[in-house]
């Protein structure tokens, strides 16, 4: 489709026509900043191009006549989408790896491990990580993060900002040599004001927070991830009626599978893990039972293989299962120190 | 109340100073309100004294005044201890009456205590400074003599950590107390990889004493505490000095102990030991 058709001032038309873009298809893949550079106009107006843009480009794809079902979309129309999508690195190579690039969004993703492990290190790297601004790779969006264990530390947030704005500022320098592109720098103070935190001491309170979510969201642009750390502490007490607990559990697992959808963030829900006793051993498994394995879209274990951590796809509809160390520092979650060793030797 | 309510604003957190420099700069400041802390060891490596230390550092400064309280179920309260170390802190004017200490004898009667604590922390009276310090000497005390190894006592045992560990956070939360738990260990038998091929926190194993040891009371009360420290003793022979001193023909060599305490996880704490020692004056760490 020709650009001619696109809804936006005769102005930006001639502008966007004079720096080649003649077709929406050379617009689908410039991002706002490059397209604010081109036209020489503030990056709200290019962003304001870009929509009118893609809303034209479905307008066109649903001419074809699809839409059989109100709300369906074809399958090709979402694997678009999802290609189009990007995903929250972890900061670790090889867990983003077997992770598919990152913790997707529009998905559950579970992770559960012993105490120590590092599901909280996790949970703060992806609420830090989540706000890499566009130009660097990232989201550019915000974290919500919800504490039932009281784990959550912000002067340990604050390192790991730090931290990541020391790695942004080198790949900065060195974008700037090759483009001279003009940044302005996000400050590690930032990073902890855009993680809504919530601290829950019960599971009503647990609930009551979940239900109120999509409502907060709404008022909140550019949440991209909401952590739960952890799902089960709450669960795990006080339950006489076990079906009463799976009701609440599943109905729980619904909503969060919902929100990931609607507001295309990802969901990260941490797991304790618990032994179960099964053709007389004991072994190690996720809590919460067996119902709720169904309540994540997928699942990672994370464990001890002798002095290293490691990462466990365990459940997965897109992502083989295996595994990839990865460890824990003082700036946050990265490489394996013994992988990177041979990446040296190599 | 509303769900908007538990959103909070991202605060630094506060600490509980040790009173020593070394141990404070170790564990970032001391022992961080706000979250439950676990001390680990065997019997004799100084968690109670360091328990002891906390009450009355807690106190400090005096412009915060606050008080503290220590729940113990180990027999009997070393108050001739308190009242020592209590020379230590010159600043603090009569510190024990700021000390509130009560026994227990089973863990329902300590969740019991905890409810009334809740009530008494939202009313509190006039006369009396805010509390800050809750110490539990010791948890494991309570559970490992009450419960059988059955199935059934399992899942109320486990059922009742989680109780506990819940009131106790919560009331961390509200009141912005520092809590402060101490549990003791039990052997380890078995392979390397752990019970099961189970292994808490960042340390293949744990020495004390040249044994192995794990923490008791198992997998589930690991899952309710923040973070956990491990107290460690090990004798040491000065051989150096038995080269330089006759000892004569008794065979008498000098000893001497050597603590450490590890970190074993926390949310805030790298991976690291720092060695410490007790004396009259009360707990130092010692820098190498």
């Amino acid at each position: 489709m020709e650009i001619c058709g696109l809804a936006v001032s005769a102005t930006q038309r001639g502008k966007l026509i004079s720096a080649g873009y003649t077709s929406l298809s050379s617009l689908s893949s410039v991002s706002p900043s490059d397209l604010a550079r081109d036209l020489q106009t503030s990056e709200s107006q290019a962003t304001e191009i870009l929509k009118a843009a893609s809303h034209c480009g479905r307008l066109d794809k649903s001419d074809g006549g699809h839409a059989i079902v109100a709300g369906a979309q074809t399958a090709w129309d979402m694997l678009h989408e999802e290609d189009l999508s990007r995903r929250i690195t972890t900061s670790c190579a090889d867990l983003d790896k077997i992770l598919g690039g990152g913790i997707a969004c529009k998905e559950v993703t579970e992770i559960g491990g012993v105490p120590g492990i590092g599901k909280t290190q996790l949970g703060i790297q992806l609420a830090v990580n989540v706000q890499i601004p566009v130009d660097f790779g990232g989201l550019g969006g915000k974290a919500i993060y919800i504490d039932t264990e009281g784990s959550f530390m912000a002067e340990r947030a604050l390192q790991i900002a730090e931290a990541r704005v020391e790695d942004m500022s080198e790949y900065h320098d060195f974008v700037r040599k090759n483009f001279q592109v003009c940044q302005v720098q996000m400050q590690p103070q930032d990073f902890l004001k855009n993680i809504f935190y919530f601290r829950v001491c019960s599971y009503t309170e647990q609930i009551a927070v979940i239900n109120y979510l999509e409502k907060f969201i709404s008022e909140h642009n550019d949440v991209k991830v909401v952590i739960i750390d952890s799902v089960t502490f709450h669960f795990r007490q006080d339950f006489e009626d076990m079906a009463l607990r799976t009701r609440l559990l599943s109905g729980m697992a619904l909503k969060l599978m919902k929100l990931a959808n609607k507001c295309r963030l990802a969901v990260v829900l941490l797991n304790q893990v618990t032994t179960k006793y099964s053709d007389g051993s004991f072994h190690l498994t996720l809590a919460l039972g067996d119902s709720w394995s169904h309540a994540c879209t997928n699942r990672v274990i994370l464990y001890w293989n002798g002095n290293e951590r490691y990462a466990y796809i365990d459940k997965s509809p897109s992502l083989r299962s295996t595994s990839a160390p990865y460890s824990v520092t003082g700036k946050g979650v990265r490489d394996s120190a013994s992988n990177s060793k041979r990446i040296k030797m190599m | 109340m509303n769900p908007e309510t538990l959103l909070h604003p991202l605060l630094p957190t506060q600490k509980c100073s040790f009173n020593c420099p070394i141990l404070d700069r170790f564990l970032h400041g001391g022992i961080p309100c706000n979250s439950i802390t676990e001390l680990v060891s065997e019997s004799g490596c100084g968690k109670t004294q360091l328990c002891l230390q906390l009450l009355l550092s807690a106190q400090l400064p005096l412009s915060l005044a606050a008080s503290s309280l220590y729940i113990h179920s180990e027999f009997p309260f070393p108050l001739r201890r308190l009242r020592q170390l209590s020379h230590s802190f010159p600043s603090l004017q009569n510190p024990l009456d700021s000390i509130f200490i009560r026994p227990v004898h089973s863990a329902d009667e300590l969740f019991d205590l905890l409810l009334q604590l809740d009530f008494s922390l939202s009313n509190p009276p006039k006369t009396q400074l805010p509390i800050k310090l809750v110490v539990i000497d010791s948890i494991a005390a309570l559970f490992r003599s009450e419960f059988d190894n059955t199935p059934s006592d399992l899942k109320r045992r486990s059922s009742l950590f989680f109780k506990i560990s819940s009131k106790l956070k919560s009331l961390a939360n509200r009141f912005r107390l520092a809590v402060v738990v101490t549990n003791q260990v039990v052997d380890f038998v078995g392979s390397d990889d752990g019970l099961n091929g189970l292994r808490v926190g960042n340390l293949g194993c744990l020495y004390s004493s040249g044994r192995r040891v794990c923490p008791a009371l198992g997998l589930s009360w690991a899952n309710c505490v923040n973070s956990r420290l491990f107290l460690s003793k090990d004798e040491e022979v000065l051989s150096e000095e038995k080269s330089l001193v006759d000892v004569g023909d008794d065979g008498h060599v000098q000893r001497r102990t050597r603590r450490q305490i590890r970190v074993v996880f926390a949310p805030h704490l790298p991976e690291s030991s720092c060695e410490f020692a007790i004396a009259r004056e009360g707990v130092f760490g010692i820098e190498r």
